[in-house]
């Protein structure tokens, strides 16, 4: 990731604009991204500063290229490379050895006169002599351990030109966040993503249901209810690659600029930014899968639709697998139970206990169950695929308890 | 959702702040401690920052007495395997029991050079509580680590300079105290800021929020801040205990010191070089100025994007700025002081790491830069100090007090200076040891801006009186 004295945004109308390298008017940038993998692949052996400056070169008569965009590129391109870092203290061991020969000969002067003998090139000589090394190899390696002096020892590098660019989009975006305060993401899909990698990027939410499928979700950190903090700006900026992934979201982000005022980034899908991670998984194992194409999207009065629904109890968030609605207005929530370990069931078991008072079905392995249990009503048994008809009978069996009800 | 009253009264660490749970709205709001309270429906508690944690716990006591829950993990007490603590001078002293009667919670002013350290190594013995040490750097980080060793026997944790290692007794980074304290700031009875004047900035506060300890030592030579936001400490430290100015230190504790200003022509190259970088910038800025009459560097930046006339001419200016951090004159200079000083243990600050490594690599005299590893630095360090090496060549790192052994010599040769910095220099040359009077030389470039960067710096008290000196 980028840090901060990288970042380039652009505050306009209270809006937040982070750089970004653009297909039709960067055009050109695609030759110079090329020439960039370039010297980092022919450059093994060469020093990181000696790197950073034909980088720099390139640029030098581009109009449009500010020195923060030409260093962010040196940090990405560092980012892909591995550098020799002098593990062993070879650099420092001679350092002291050198320095502490001279010591007493000091100061090292450029003229001997009669109270100061000792003149720099003759030390440097006599200490190159004792170590067996000429002096120039001997000055090479004084300070090799300094990160501008360190080599380049491979480049995994990036798999194209274009590649570089959306990842150098994504960073700047990121970078742009470390400022937020607060971030919404307004979503109509993949909520079971966007919620589970907020949760390990350790951010609190806040879920609102907006529509049908429709929901608002506010991230934030603890102490963002005591005071306005950019604390969580790192989360969030760990949170957004998986985000990029997603489908059907929108982000508003409420930043702090460098002039203590507030500025607001927009976001959606439709932005198009590619992310590093690959989309969402469209069903979560092969049973699901199996299921959903075997129903169909309606059979029976009943509509099928995935992972649609969030439950909400303050920080236990569940999304179950799938919805089904029937036509008089009945919803049924329906969860299929994979093969795990005791402890994911007994997370699962605890989690539905707190949402008991909705329609909620299972479908569980018989494996899972203990031995002699007797399944509840709303549980299916499975052996390797689940089949329709129990399905349906329970979704039956609840829409006539709710018509008795109602 | 609406606070309830379920469930018993429990109060909870919480990444940095409190949780109080179990209290309906009208219990909390006849709390003492009520206006603190936060409702946040996210989880479904009472909220607060961590600090408050002394006070809280004090109201709940005496509402509820014992019907409720601290749940905040207790400060361990510590034993110190040895109290080794050198006889304390009577400002130490002083300083000492005025913390103490402010109820151990407060900011102790004196100047660099007067014992600080010993004050808050008196402030740990005696409290024998887990503890935190918070430094700006990480030099100061393992002085601090080598200090209670020594005069505590005890081999204190480390989190920072990429080493994660939490004992009852850790010191860290300002960096890292941001960062980590969510998680490390209920471990600990007494957090002693060192510096202290660099707490209050809008992200490092957030270190003294988020911690619980009730007991609190503020240290430093100058509080105050360009940006006023020192009045701060006061809530996140405690108030100013005691204060003892420079003034009276001079001549007292420490050595009497003189400064001199050395100055020094650029070679011919450098000079035209410098001009024609100047002439580019000037030009660029006054062809600006004839469209915008209030065209600043600022503005110059911001174009430096888009424009490569813009760009060319920051670059003239760091050039410019580069040629006085690295004029061979100073080499020359240099040369001369150590020829003056031979004898004397002499500190040469750079402005730069490139700098600092080129008179190293003249010399060849140890460096402490920013990145120089721990056993290298102590190794430098103890050899400086055994005077085994008669030099010691630094970067801005060694600015604060960082322990430098009995130099009587120092030499700034570059590097932009406030106030605050120039204090904090002379107070590394300025510790008492026999008779010998110390002496601060400043090499600066003659008719360039490090000229007025000294003249500047002299208007401070400090640095009064200046002579000046052709070498």
């Amino acid at each position: 990731m980028l840090t901060s004295q990288h970042v380039i945004v652009e505050y306009r109308d209270g809006r937040a604009w982070p750089d970004r390298l653009e297909r039709k008017r960067h055009a050109h940038y695609t030759g110079y991204a090329e020439r960039m993998l370039a010297i980092y692949r022919t450059g093994i052996g060469r020093e990181r500063r000696a790197l950073h400056r034909d980088v720099e070169m390139l640029f030098a008569e581009e109009p449009d290229c500010p020195v923060r965009r030409i260093r962010a590129f040196s940090k990405l391109l560092d980012e892909a490379s591995t550098y020799q870092a002098d593990p062993k203290g070879e650099a420092s061991r001679l350092r002291l050895r050198v320095f502490e020969a001279a010591a007493p000969r000091h100061p090292l002067v450029r003229q001997k006169d009669r109270l100061f003998e000792h003149t720099e090139s003759e030390v440097k000589a006599a200490i190159a002599a004792d170590l067996g090394r000429q002096w120039d190899e001997i000055d090479a390696r004084l300070y090799a351990d300094v990160m501008a002096f360190q080599r380049l020892e491979s480049f995994q590098g990036y798999p194209s030109a274009v590649a570089l660019l959306s990842r150098y989009n994504v960073a700047q975006l990121q970078a742009c966040l470390y400022a937020a305060e607060r971030i919404t993401v307004r979503a109509t899909r993949d909520l079971k993503t966007i919620l589970r990698y907020a949760k390990l990027a350790r951010l609190l939410h806040e879920v609102r249901r907006t529509g049908p499928s429709e929901y608002v979700m506010d991230f934030s950190g603890p102490a963002s209810v005591l005071r306005e903090t950019r604390r969580y700006g790192v989360a969030f900026a760990r949170f957004l690659p998986a985000l990029l992934a997603c489908r059907g979201w929108r982000l508003t982000a409420v930043l702090r600029t460098p002039w203590r005022t507030r500025a607001v980034l927009n976001l959606s899908d439709r932005d198009r930014y590619t992310s590093a991670l690959p989309p969402p998984e469209e069903f979560d194992s092969t049973v699901e899968e199996g299921f959903a194409r075997k129903f169909g999207p309606e059979r029976d009065g009943w509509r099928l639709s995935r992972e649609s629904e969030v439950l909400v109890d303050r920080q236990t968030a569940f999304v179950p697998d799938f919805v089904f609605r029937h036509e008089d207005g009945t919803a049924v929530l329906f969860e299929i139970v994979g093969f795990w370990t005791p402890e994911y069931l007994a997370k699962k078991r605890e989690v539905l206990r707190r949402f008991r008072g909705r329609n909620i079905l299972l479908a569980v392995p018989e494996r899972s169950l203990r031995e002699g249990a007797q399944a509840d009503k709303n549980v299916v048994v499975y052996r390797t695929a689940i089949k329709l008809e129990p399905v349906l009978e329970a979704l039956e069996t609840v829409r006539l308890r709710q018509g008795r009800r109602g | 959702m609406q606070p309830n009253g379920e469930g018993p009264v429990r109060l909870e660490f919480d990444r940095g702040t409190l949780l109080l749970r179990g209290l309906a709205g009208e219990a909390v709001r006849a709390l003492a401690s009520a206006d603190v309270w936060t409702w946040d429906g996210r989880v479904g508690a009472w909220r607060c920052d961590a600090i408050h944690y002394a006070g809280v716990g004090e109201t709940l006591a005496a509402t509820l007495g014992s019907a409720w829950r601290d749940e905040v993990p207790k400060a361990l007490p510590v034993r110190w395997p040895k109290v080794a603590l050198p006889p304390l001078r009577p400002e130490q002293v002083e300083a000492l029991a005025a913390w103490r009667n402010a109820g151990r919670r407060g900011q102790v002013i004196m100047p660099t050079g007067t014992g600080k350290t010993e004050v808050a190594l008196a402030a740990m013995a005696e409290t024998a509580t887990a503890t935190l040490v918070v430094a700006p750097i990480r030099d100061l980080l393992y002085q601090w680590h080598r200090r209670i060793l020594k005069v505590l026997g005890y081999d204190a944790g480390i989190v920072g300079d990429s080493l994660h290692n939490l004992q009852p007794v850790t010191v860290t980074t300002y960096d890292s105290a941001y960062i980590h304290m969510g998680e490390i700031g209920a471990r600990f009875g007494l957090i002693v800021f060192d510096e202290e004047h660099h707490l209050p900035g809008p992200c490092r506060r957030e270190a003294a929020l988020m911690c619980t300890a009730p007991m609190r030592l503020g240290l430093t030579a100058t509080p105050e801040r360009s940006d006023g936001r020192h009045a701060d400490l006061g809530h996140l430290v405690g108030p100013v205990v005691y204060q003892m100015p420079l003034s009276q230190a001079r001549g007292r504790t420490l050595a009497d010191y003189e400064v001199f200003r050395v100055p020094v022509a650029l070679t011919e190259a450098e000079q035209d070089t410098y001009e024609a970088c100047s002439r580019e910038v000037r030009r660029f800025v006054a062809a600006r100025r004839r469209e915008r009459p209030g065209y600043s560097w600022k503005d110059l930046c911001a174009e430096s994007g888009a424009d490569p006339a813009a760009r060319k001419a920051q670059k003239a200016y760091y050039l410019k700025a580069s040629i006085e951090d690295r004029a061979a004159e100073k080499l020359r200079v240099l040369e001369d002081l150590f020829r003056l000083h031979a004898g004397q243990r002499t500190i040469v600050f750079a402005g730069s790491n490139v700098m600092a490594m080129e008179v190293s690599r003249r010399f060849l005299a140890p460096t402490i830069l920013s990145h120089t590893r721990k056993r290298e630095r102590l190794a430098v360090l103890e050899g400086f100090a055994s005077g085994r090496f008669p030099v010691l060549v630094a970067n801005r790192v060694l600015d604060e007090g960082v322990d430098v052994p009995e130099a009587k010599v120092a030499v700034v040769i570059g590097g932009q200076s406030s106030t605050r910095q120039a204090k904090q220099r002379l107070g590394r040359i300025l510790r008492r040891t026999g008779n010998v009077r110390a002496v601060l030389y400043e090499v600066v470039c003659e008719a360039t801006k490090e000229v007025e960067r000294s003249r500047a710096r002299r208007r401070s008290d400090a640095y009064e009186p200046t002579r000046h000196r052709r070498v």
